[in-house]
């Protein structure tokens, strides 16, 4: 990354986008305050369609790589996610997956439990929502009116991550990412520090495990029935794993600064998997598996049956980059 | 029927392992050797391992030779011989105390424990929790400046079943040449051609009692891939995704019988790891039975063949023929 050298140079450019996202990434952004406002003197903000008028044809007017950074959030779901995935791939040297949505698909991506039809059927035609009158009149992406032909976006079949659909260059994952982080990133990208390609910044190496200052599960320390938070009065000095409450955060990376731990609520995992993990789900199994306690084994299942939609969990912000989704779209 | 303590004279070796916890029903043994005959251990892995014997030299004051022997060390706590001793002996308890005093004389034991990794350990603490043998334990710890949780593990009580090394969300704990990426590395089958299902199976070091068990599973031809694992504990379900993600069709993992794990609960953990496994490829849509667990039980000589012909049957099955045969 270039470094300002002189007031006369231009500053670095930087944009902000969201594709199948709720807003929270940005309100993170936002939520730098005073200091959005010393970020605008260095840097040149030049596309960010939630808070400011810009308009796509501005990025296309715009040069090949003339953008310094792009924070990107959201997931691809649709063909207008994808088509300024592609534009903004283009037009940025540095492409950053921005929130848990666009590095590992985030809530959108827990659609992929389903299909376009399903999704489709519930929303437009089941749910007790719709009208009556309008039940079962599906959206389409070609609509001929007197005026002529109107478009919408096409809905694709499944949630697919930012790296699914273009080469991303960093990743920072949260939902949202949490404010200092960004802060962090910002210095680390106008310093020209970036770290090697692929990496994932803004967050640490380890677990929010290495961070959380529950006291920790002892010798056979083990659970004879899983419970969710609401059924159990949780004791906020103690491991969530030992009260029997399913906790992510042993295959989360940390970074958050644990705001849900802090609040006696178990990790849900936003941070995605730590440094070698690949399969975020599969890992968390792998130990609350080896955490149910055996001294009556006839019991396993029933144990097992306490834990209630496991895919959910696991991969509650992982679905569309893990394994299960590779299994299925393949 | 009670023993007789010493009540007079010097303490004897057989004394001390009587004040231990576990080692009270030495003197109820009459060495007929029943432990022997269903020891896994004896016709495994160490001729030389005999409990009788052991059970011997304590009360014949061998203290020495009693520390030395193998039969202290490799004892699992399987107790597999418990419900066999015609006496109702805990023979694993009185081996368990033999092996506490040989650890306060300063003998080490045979078998590599794991290590933890500090530079990748979180310190969540559950290794801890999951060792059947209570070897890991957390430790505080200061790394610049700052105080900081780790995992220790006890090398005396490590047992090297994996249960930890699997249930590590970070692969801190490991054992050099075990760790998950060797095992995934393991997972290979080559190409077949159309119509021949690639398999991987798993299997643990201990449920196979019989040889021409085990020498049949490498008789099996190229799309079959075995993969050697201590104990199905050590089975982490990102292994078997790998396995199904590179294309591999199914994964059996075959573990000892309900009650009759070596490492005491490592196929319990398997049984939980797998279902969890199958329920998430099923809330997917891509749960057709291609993972499979199966415990076999010492009894079940011969079983191995029809597990891995039965997968591999599966496997060749047609999709719309699978759907079909889960429906009814």
């Amino acid at each position: 990354m270039a470094k300002a050298k002189s007031k006369a140079q231009a500053k670095p450019k930087l944009a902000l986008y969201w594709a199948a996202s709720c807003g929270g990434c940005e309100i993170s952004f936002v939520e730098l305050g005073l200091r959005l406002i010393q970020a605008s003197e260095l840097v040149d903000i030049v596309f960010w369609p939630c808070i400011m008028d810009f308009k796509y044809g501005d990025v296309e007017a715009m040069k090949d790589g003339e953008i310094t950074a792009t924070f990107f959030n959201g997931a691809i779901r649709n063909s207008e996610g994808e088509h300024i995935a592609k534009l903004l791939r283009a037009k940025s040297q540095v492409l950053i997956a921005f929130g848990s949505c666009s590095h590992t698909g985030g809530i959108p991506g827990l659609a992929n439990f389903y299909d376009k039809a399903s999704i489709f059927e519930r929303v437009y035609d089941t749910a007790p929502s719709v009208d009556e009158d309008s039940r079962g009149t599906y959206p389409k992406v070609e609509t001929t009116v007197p005026e002529g032909v109107i478009e919408i976006p096409e809905f694709y079949d499944h949630v697919k991550t930012l790296a699914q659909t273009v080469d991303v260059d960093y990743f920072m994952p949260g939902c949202p990412p949490v404010v200092e982080q960004i802060w962090a990133v910002l210095q680390v990208l106008l310093a020209g520090q970036l770290p090697d390609q692929g990496a994932v910044i803004g967050a640490d190496a380890k677990t929010n495990c290495d961070v959380c200052p529950r006291e920790k599960g002892g010798s056979g320390q083990r659970v004879s029935e899983w419970k969710r938070p609401h059924e159990v009065e949780l004791d906020p000095n103690k491991c969530f794993l030992t009260q029997g409450v399913i906790c992510c955060g042993p295959a989360t990376r940390a970074g958050c600064g644990l705001p849900c731990i802090s609040g006696n609520m178990p990790c849900r995992g936003c941070y995605g998997p730590p440094d070698g993990v690949i399969d975020q789900g599969a890992k968390l199994m792998s130990a609350i598996g080896a955490l149910v306690d055996t001294d009556e084994p006839e019991k396993l299942q029933e144990i097992l049956d306490t834990i209630v939609d496991p895919a959910g969990l696991g991969y509650r912000f992982g679905l569309a980059n893990s394994v299960l989704s590779e299994l299925k779209y393949k | 029927m009670s023993h007789t303590p010493h009540t007079e004279g010097p303490e004897t070796f057989a004394d001390r392992v009587r004040a231990i916890p576990g080692g009270e029903h030495l003197e109820m043994c009459y060495s007929c050797g029943t432990c022997v005959s269903k020891c896994m251990i004896q016709q495994k892995v160490e001729p030389e391992y005999n409990p009788r014997r052991l059970l011997r030299m304590v009360m014949m004051d061998m203290q020495d030779e009693a520390f030395a022997s193998p039969t202290t060390w490799l004892c699992s706590e399987c107790d597999l011989c418990y419900p066999a001793c015609p006496q109702e002996i805990h023979i694993s308890g009185v081996i368990g105390a033999v092996k506490q005093l040989a650890v306060e004389a300063g003998y080490e034991s045979p078998l590599e424990a794991v290590t933890v990794d500090e530079d990748k350990c979180s310190g969540c603490g559950i290794c801890v929790m999951v060792c059947p043998y209570e070897a890991p334990h957390l430790i505080e710890k200061e790394v610049d400046g700052e105080m900081d949780t780790f995992s220790e593990v006890d090398a005396d009580k490590c047992m090297g079943c994996g249960t930890c090394v699997a249930a590590c969300p970070l692969g801190a704990v490991a054992r050099p040449g075990v760790g998950n990426a060797d095992i995934v590395k393991q997972i290979e089958v080559k190409r077949q051609p159309k119509g021949v299902p690639r398999l991987v199976t798993f299997v643990c070091d201990w449920c196979l009692r019989a040889d021409d068990d085990v020498s049949l599973l490498e008789s099996y031809p190229d799309n079959v891939r075995v993969i050697h694992i201590p104990c199905t504990g050590r089975i982490d379900p990102e292994m078997a995704l790998m396995a199904l993600r590179s294309g591999i069709d199914g994964v059996l993992v075959c573990g000892c019988a309900p009650g009759e794990c070596h490492y005491k609960r490592g196929n319990y953990v398997s049984s939980c790891k797998i279902s969890l496994l199958n329920t998430m490829l099923g809330q997917m849509n891509v749960g057709d039975g291609r993972v499979r667990f199966v415990q076999i039980g010492t009894q079940d000589r011969g079983r191995i063949r029809n597990e891995v012909d039965g997968m591999l049957r599966h496997l060749s099955m047609p999709q719309h023929l699978v759907a079909y045969k889960e429906a009814v």
